[in-house]
This record gives C-alpha cells, structure tokens and sequence, in this order.
C-alpha cells in the first residue's frame, strides 16, 4: 500500500487537524505519516495529502485526548507539538495513536518501549526545559509607565507555557513578553486574563522608553552578581553549563560588561 | 544606632559590602514552598525552586542574598567579618532591603530574599531588626516570593517564633562538624546555644502541621522548612564524622538540607589550611554525592563509610565505591528488580528508576530503551542486566570494574565532575588573572 502524508500547518492547530485528519481517513495507521511544513524533497510514489487548520476538528481532538489520555498527557503532547524538531508532527501522531487506539490511557507517557512515545517524550522533555530556563533567564525592563517588558529568543514555542507563571506570579502589573524569533507577544493587562498576539509592529522596544530608574536597578544587579561569586571557587565552565550562552544576550547581567566572559 | 551606620554610604555601596559579606553562606535555594498569587501584591513560589542567574564560581543565584548589617560582635576565626577584622562595615535600613527585593523580583532577577546578618549589639536587637524588615516586606508591599531568613542563636524564642511565621526558611548554622571544633573556631559560640533555636524551629514546623489539619488556612510556619550549614576541611574531621552529624540532623531535627562548604581560608589564619591549594571541592562534592545518597536513595551513613575506612574514595562516587564493596548484590535484572534495588545501581537516578518501574509494565526493557530513559550505561553495564544477558562480556569483580570506572574517568569520558579532577576548581585565564598580568 502506498504511503500517505499529510502536511500541516505549524502550529499545535494545525498538528491537531491532521491527527482528525489522518483518523478520518479510516485507514489504519500503518501507511499514514504526519509532516509540519512542505517537505524539501517529495518521496516517490507517496500521496501527499493537504491539511487546513480547523478550530472545530482541533477543538473535537483536544476533547478526544483529555478524556482519554488524561490532562498530564495532553500537556505533554502540546509541549511535543511546540517543538522545533522537523518530526514533532509524526511524535505526536504516533503518540496519540499508541494512547487512544492501543487504551493505554493516562499511562500513555510511560510506555517508553514505543519509539514514538519516546521521541515525543524527550521532545516534550526539551521544549519544557526551555520554558523553565525562560522563567529563569528572562528580564524585564520597567518602561516609562510602569508596565514591564521582556525580549526571549527560545528555539521552541515557550511562550505558551511560559506566560501562565507570570501571570500568576506578576498578577498585579501590566507585562508583555516578546518572542522575538516569532514575532509573538504575551499580554497581561494587570488583574486580567493574559493573551497572545502576534505580528504587532508598535509593540517593539524600539517604540518604548525605559523608566528613569530601570539603568539604575540593572547596574544595581551587576554589581550583586559581581560580588556575590567566590573567586577562590571560580568555576566559568561550570556557569557556562548553567547559564548556557544563548540565553546571555536577554540577560541584564551579561549584556552590560561586569559578568562578561574575558 | 545611627551612629554606626555612616550616613552618606549609597544603596550601592552598601549592595557591594553586604552581598559581599554574605557571599560565603551557601543555601541559596528556593525550593520547599509552592504558594499561588493572591492577587493582592506580587509573588508566589514554585516547589521546586528557580535559579535565576548564576555566578562566576558556578553557583546559583536565586534569592538576593545579603547581610543586613556586617557589624559583628562576635570573633569567629572563619569568618571575614569577625570584630577584629578591619573591613568596611555597612547596615541597610529595613526600606531599603524591601525595595531592593521589590524592585529585583518584579524583574525576575531574583526568587526572593535571604537575609543573614552580623551580631549588632545583641542578638535580640538583631534578630528585632530583621523581623521588622520581614514584617513591613509582607506587610506593607505584600510581597508573596520566597524568604529565607536566618535565626540569630541566643536571641529570644518570641522573636525566631515571629520571623518563622514570615518566612518560608529559616536556618541556623550548625558552622562545625564537632562541638569541640565550634569552641576552637567560635569562642563566642556554644553548640546548644545552635541546637536550641533549631529545635524550636522543629517543634514549631510540626505544630503547625497539626493546626494546618484542623484550619487549612491557618498561617504557616517555615513552609519550606529549615538548613544548615557546615564547614568542611578547615579542622581535621572525617568524612564519616560530617556525613554522620548531617544523618543525625536528618533525623532528630527533620532538616530539609545540609549544606556543606569547603573551607576557604579568608582571613589567612596561619594555622589554618592555606588558601593556595584551594577550598577542598572534591571533598565537598563528594559529600553532597553522600547527602543525596541519604535522602532519596534510602541509603545510611554507616554503610557508605565505617570507622576503618572514615573518608570518602576520591576517585569513584560514593554509590559506585559502595556497589563494588557489595558485589554479592549484583548484577541486577533490570526487569524484575524492586525499585530500591534500581536505585542502588550506579547509573540510575530516582527518575530513571521510576521510569522503568512505569515502562516495564508494558513488557520487557532492552538496553536501547534504558539509554532513552536516562540511564548511565557505561557506568550501569557492570551492574545490570536486561532479560538475563549483560551488556558486553564484563567481569563481576571489584578490581576490574574500579579500574575500567578510573580509567573512564581519567579519559574524560566517565564520571561529569564540575570541576578538575586535581580537587582544584576549573581554572583558566579569568578576568582578574588578565588584571594581574596587564597590571
């Protein structure tokens, strides 16, 4: 039998109608592959197939998983799908295929003898890595009103997962967090539910200042990570391994001169 | 009081003193409390805890540590801000360490506050200032992050009572290993004057267990509970006596966590170890390989070390050297073996021993899918084996395996150590060794 793949659009929307999409098809799993994004070079004699995002099958496939697979599970496949891994479709695919048609349910995460429920795994895995260094690493910067602004450049799509912390956390100030690779924007009005937009050109740092203390309290932070090392234990690979280089640009501490490496 | 604290010193200056002051405590953890927003004020806190920047020595950053004054009346031998010792002296006023914490955190920068502090005059007028500062911080700017405080031995149980219901740590350092050693190092201090607040902290945390049962929203004493901290290597302890003193504490003072600090010589005490061959790393992380070892893997002090062999093997970790030493438990079936037994297995963490535990259930494990999982293979394959059979043809014996983990090691290839294995910290050219040599 011939190999089908369906192509879909990159966003958990799209990989979500072409899970709908590939169990329409009624045709077992077997010959069925889910690809994000056109494909470099075509296969032969393989039927690609077209998906279009649709908010009601996506809608359909989210009520699907959690009932069957349990909110854990569901989680873990949204962290998969916001992966930046060219196979993150198929993971997921393959994952959900193992969890609904095979009822393993809530332990679907668990069966790690699958080779897909362990690549989805350990791409859901990174994808919660990054959100977690985000929640670390990022900075806000007071503009000249009061509200906070952040710049991130993950690898993943963390915004998502990384906006719910804030929003609790900073419940009370105005914040926005942008993702700069994305062109993505996490908005919390102060004491209201948060959003993301996208493709909002006035929302650039460029169109803001900074509040007059903001220069303040970065050289304030400088000179406490400055000081609070101990030379006697002086370690840079170790702080590489830590606080890996990428993330370095964003933070205040590493971009203004006192904590840059020789 | 005025008097002490030179008027015109900046925010800033007092930041350089007193952070720098405080540098040397080594608890800067966040962990042990998770508490939503309220939507009253900022903050909340994450039961695992969150790093938020990390130092040039390679530790992390997580709460604004600093001293709240570094006048001292005491004349500790270890410490750079003993009385006799002729540094620049600085003390913030309560507002000023609350809009520091405020403004920091609502950037990220921090997880929120740990304040120690030098003796100023008295423990208990100490001990007053801190809280008040707590106090306003909660109060007044409604901050919900994360505090770590800690109690100031021999000021009033009223006083340590008031901050533990402000704070989600609090801490007292035990400093030595050995009473003796304290009285050698600490004139000022005695062992039970350290023991007494402890306990107190203990008893208050389980009292408050019991009210938080009957009336869920009772307020809440050390939600994260309490530390310590000891020095290591500045008196000649073994490492069976440290490992022990930190079980003890684990059991009869229900401690979150030991926290051990290879001693550095500040003040250049000539009869103490030189600071030229470095703080002894190796041995501190050793130790903490150990302290892990007790707490999730249900292991006991006495059958790591014993009297005849009182210190830890530098070359192996400590569950590797114990699973050579008990070979007559190895190898284990992977498949089969209780998840105690999976945790005894060099190689395998708490995670990837709970993994297998879960994967197993859907049939057997190759060696491929326990890679997936996190397992150390080639630390592990001389241990485990998966459906009968080992990985390679490897010997059961002590010689053998301690010289093939060595070797790994020696090559690079074995047992990640975050520093040189010399014991020395990872050196090369830093920016103050570039200061020495342009200067």
């Amino acid at each position: 039998m011939e190999e089908k793949y369906i192509i879909c659009e990159d966003s958990l929307e799209g990989i979500f109608t072409a899970v709908y999409d590939a169990y329409a098809l009624r045709e077992g799993h077997e010959h069925i592959h889910i690809q994000v994004g056109e494909d470099e070079n075509y296969r032969l004699f393989a039927v690609y197939l077209h998906s279009i995002a649709d908010s009601g099958k996506t809608e359909k496939v989210i009520r699907t998983l959690k009932n069957r697979l349990g909110e854990e599970v569901y989680l873990t496949l949204c962290q998969a799908a916001a992966s930046c891994e060219p196979d993150r479709g198929e993971a997921v695919y393959r994952t959900v295929v193992d969890g609904v048609t095979d009822r393993h349910g809530r332990r679907t995460m668990e069966n790690l003898r699958n080779p897909y429920v362990a690549r989805c795994f350990a791409l859901a895995r990174r994808t919660a890595n990054e959100a977690h260094h985000e929640i670390e690493f990022l900075r806000f910067g007071e503009l000249e009103r009061g509200a906070l602004y952040a710049v991130i450049g993950p690898e993943n799509n963390v915004l998502p997962f990384v906006m719910p912390h804030f929003a609790d956390r900073l419940s009370v100030e105005n914040f926005v967090i942008r993702d700069e690779g994305r062109d993505l924007f996490g908005v919390h009005p102060a004491g209201r539910p948060w959003y993301l937009v996208s493709g909002l050109e006035e929302f650039t740092e460029e169109n803001f200042a900074w509040s007059e203390g903001e220069e303040c309290y970065r050289e304030l932070f400088r000179l406490f990570c400055g000081t609070t090392g101990v030379r006697e234990r002086e370690n840079r690979k170790l702080q590489r391994q830590m606080f890996p280089l990428r993330f370095r640009d964003y933070a205040v501490e590493f971009a203004g001169g006192t904590e840059r490496e020789p | 009081m005025e008097a002490k604290i030179a008027p015109q010193t900046s925010v800033m200056e007092k930041l350089k003193i007193l952070a720098d002051a405080a540098k040397y405590d080594v608890s800067c953890s966040s962990s042990g409390s998770s508490r939503r927003n309220d939507g009253t004020g900022i903050g909340n806190t994450l039961a695992a805890g969150i790093c938020h920047s990390f130092a040039a020595d390679g530790r992390c950053i997580s709460l604004l540590k600093i001293l709240f004054t570094n006048e001292c009346i005491y004349d500790c031998r270890y410490c750079i801000n003993r009385r006799t010792n002729d540094v620049p002296r600085a003390s913030f006023t309560p507002d000023e360490v609350c809009s520091l914490t405020m403004e920091f955190y609502r950037r990220n920068y921090i997880e929120g506050l740990f304040l120690s502090s030098g003796i100023l005059y008295s423990p208990d007028y100490t001990m007053e200032l801190i809280c008040e500062t707590l106090h306003k911080l909660r109060t007044v700017h409604r901050f919900q992050g994360y505090i770590h405080v800690k109690a100031i031995p021999g000021a009033d149980p009223a006083l340590i009572q008031r901050a533990g219901y402000l704070a989600d740590r609090m801490s007292v350092n035990l400093e030595m290993a050995t009473a003796e050693g304290l009285r050698e190092m600490a004139p000022n201090k005695r062992r039970s004057n350290i023991l007494k607040p402890m306990r107190q902290i203990q008893n208050g945390i389980a009292q408050n267990q019991n009210e938080l049962t009957l009336y869920r929203h009772a307020p809440r004493f050390c939600e994260a509970g309490q530390s310590t901290q000891m020095v290591i290597g500045a008196l000649p302890e073994s490492d069976y006596q440290i490992l022990s003193v930190a079980e003890s504490l684990y059991d009869k003072f229900s401690l979150k966590r030991v926290y051990y600090s290879a001693f550095v010589n500040v003040n250049g005490d000539k009869s103490l170890p030189a600071a030229e061959s470095g703080p002894p790393l190796l041995r501190e992380h050793r130790l903490y390989q150990a302290d892990w070892l007790l707490r999730f893997y249900d292991f006991r002090a006495d059958e790591l070390l014993t009297k005849e062999k009182p210190n830890f093997n530098m070359e192996i970790d400590p569950k590797a050297d114990w699973a050579v030493r008990h070979l007559e438990h190895f190898p284990v079936e992977v498949n089969s073996a209780d998840y105690k037994m999976l945790l005894r297995i060099p190689g395998v963490g708490v995670k990837s021993a709970r993994r297998i535990v879960a994967a197993r259930r859907f049939g057997g494990l190759t060696f491929d899918d326990l890679k997936r999982m996190g397992v150390v293979l080639k630390r592990a394959l001389y241990f485990i084996t998966c459906g009968g059979r080992m990985l390679y043809h490897t010997k059961i014996d002590e010689d053998y395996i301690v010289r093939n983990l060595t070797y790994q090691n020696r090559m690079g290839r074995g047992e990640k150590l975050p520093f040189m294995t010399d014991g020395t910290a990872y050196r090369q050219m830093s920016l103050w060794d570039y200061g020495a040599a342009s200067g």
